[in-house]
């Protein structure tokens, strides 16, 4: 006999049908979004830690390729001396060739190439060393070695990252505040259509409480309803984009795949958006009720 | 008149009404009534029987005056214990106001749900208050589908089940034929005879000869209490029903008397 039904009739609003459908999409938007952050941040992380203490020392080929060696352990002496330096290392030609593999292709096996020799310096931690120091230094005992700081374009690009990273918190907080008036709206049309009920309630000596919770409750329960299908329709997406990315050559592309804090991160998505819902009707009812006497 | 509120459960001083710009339809009503009196409020249509009522039951505030409520002062009362007095103060509304998505059962069941009581000690009761009020059969009917007086019934349970202290009833007899209303009043008086102090608003003045029971009368705003030997309110001049009598003791003198000790 005992319905489970709630006090106020709210589960056959029609204005609030259309919500779930809205908070999918928000949902959808939001994952994306927040996916891409969370790729681009692993990124740009791994990038930042990886150029913090390296840079290269490129030994153009002379026009004698005898020479070549003894410009190298010139260049290799000059390095040993710079106190800054932890680590130095040649690298070998076949690692070289890998390189150049996505520009040359695999044909590019012949050795008769004229190529650089390059030197992967590490620097000690912490240490500053300027790189147009090092590089005159360099020109002066060996013309044609140079220095490539990957730190300058590195430092370039991981800022192009942050910016974009930057664009996707703001895509995410208008997706919140979006959802924080499409619910104010929603509750609000809601108190106007059962008016009569709710001053019944708080005449009969119900706490603002009390009708608010049945109000949050509902619109925890639309916003959970959305939330998660719009994660039903966003992870075949992000599988999709996630495959097309393995697909193309991917030494060129960073690695995009999501792990699994990654994973879970997105699928707390609904969960935070139904909260936000929830919380943004039991304000709004409060805010409402404090009206009457 | 007195000015200690520990006695008064209702207490107006000089309170004036008027609805947003209007007239006052209350003018200087002053009166107080102690715990246990019953009265009538009598007074032609739109002389503010429901506008008094509206103030007792914490619905309006009034333009001026002073309105004290279980020996509060309502004006200064904190927004946030308002909620507690009410749930003292059972209400039959005019126009009934029952929630049409709920059936009866959950419409009566209602006050005791806002104020939190467990639903299993809820079931027994409301069953048997709406089997009183002859409504045993419509317990899962929507009020929409009830007939008039039936919907007043309904009401009128929901009113009194919580036992409120104060009970507050507008025309609570107007749908219902006499040997209804008869049975209905009982059932007041009874809660009366309990503690709670009464007041109903109603237009048949035959009823209210017949309860004999001291009377509000309100004339264009101005009220006055007729017969109002306070010390008498409490004691109503109707035969005393035997002890234990009610509902179910055939010696009842109309078999309409409800025991209340049953019902609650
Ligand atoms: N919400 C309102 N807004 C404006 N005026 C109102 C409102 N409610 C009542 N009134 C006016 O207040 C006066 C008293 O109305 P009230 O309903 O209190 O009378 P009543 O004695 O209960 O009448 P009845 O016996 O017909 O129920 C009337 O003149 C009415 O027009
Ligand atoms: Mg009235």
């Amino acid at each position: 006999m005992f319905t489970r039904r709630s006090d106020l009739p709210l589960d056959k609003d029609a204005h609030s049908r259309f919500l779930p459908w809205l908070i999918a999409f928000m949902v959808f938007l939001a994952i994306m979004a927040m996916a891409g952050m969370l790729v681009l941040n692993a990124t740009a992380s791994r990038w930042d830690q990886g150029i913090r203490g390296t840079l290269t020392v490129q030994v153009m080929p002379a026009e004698d390729p005898a020479k070549d060696d003894a410009r190298l352990q010139a260049v290799l002496s000059v390095l040993a001396q710079t106190p800054e330096i932890d680590s130095y290392e040649t690298l070998t030609d076949d690692k070289l060739l890998k390189l150049l593999e996505p520009w040359l292709g695999p044909a590019s096996g012949s050795r008769d190439l004229p190529l650089p020799r390059l030197v992967d310096v590490e620097l000690k931690t912490g240490a500053d060393l300027d790189a147009e120091v090092l590089s005159r230094r360099l020109a002066v005992r060996v013309p044609g070695a140079s220095v490539d700081d990957h730190r300058i374009w590195l430092k370039r690009l991981v800022r192009l990252i942050q910016t974009v990273e930057g664009l996707a918190t703001m895509v995410l907080a208008f997706i919140a505040l979006a959802t924080v008036g499409t619910v104010v709206f929603t509750t609000r049309t809601g108190l106007d259509i059962h008016r009569e009920a709710i001053e019944v309630l708080h005449l009969i000596g119900a706490q603002d409480s009390y009708v608010a919770g049945q109000f949050a409750s509902r619109a925890f329960s639309l916003g959970l309803k959305g939330g998660f299908f719009g994660l039903l329709l966003a992870v075949p997406t992000l599988l999709g984009i996630g495959y097309l990315a393995q697909q193309m050559d991917s030494s060129l592309l960073p690695d995009v795949t999501l792990g699994l804090v990654h994973w879970s991160v997105l699928a707390g998505l609904p969960l935070v958006v139904s909260l936000i819902a929830m919380v943004t009707a039991r304000m709004t009812v409060m805010k409402t009720l404090s009206r009457m006497l | 008149m007195t000015t200690d509120d520990s006695e008064n459960v209702v207490r107006f001083e000089n309170v004036g009404l008027r609805y947003g710009l209007g007239p006052e339809v209350l003018q200087d009503v002053t009166f107080s009534l102690p715990a246990g009196s019953f009265h009538f409020l009598v007074g032609d249509s739109g002389a503010g029987k429901s506008s008094l009522l509206k103030l007792i039951y914490l619905a309006l505030k009034p333009s001026r005056g002073l309105i004290s409520l279980f020996g509060r002062d309502i004006a200064t009362t904190p927004r946030r214990e308002l909620p507690a007095m009410r749930r003292r103060v059972g209400v039959v509304f005019q126009e009934f106001r029952l929630l049409n998505h709920l059936s009866a059962f959950d419409n009566v069941a209602l006050p005791l749900r806002v104020a939190g009581v467990r639903k299993s000690d809820i079931q027994k009761h409301v069953v048997e208050l709406l089997s009183w009020v002859g409504l045993k059969d419509h317990l899962d009917a929507r009020p929409p589908t009830l007939s008039g007086g039936q919907q007043q019934r309904v009401s009128i349970a929901r009113a009194v089940i919580s036992r409120p202290k104060l009970l507050l009833a507008d025309e609570p007899t107007g749908n219902v034929d006499d040997r209804m209303a008869m049975r209905l009043l009982h059932l007041f008086e009874e809660l009366n005879k309990l503690g709670t102090t009464v007041i109903i608003a109603t237009h048949n003045s035959h009823l209210v000869e017949k309860m004999g029971f001291p009377k509000m009368h309100l004339d264009e705003g101005w009220l006055e209490i007729v017969g109002a030997d306070t010390d008498r309110a409490s004691v109503p001049p109707a035969s005393e029903p035997g002890p234990g009598g009610g509902l179910l003791d055939d010696g009842d003198d109309d078999g309409t008397r409800p025991d209340l000790e049953k019902l609650f």
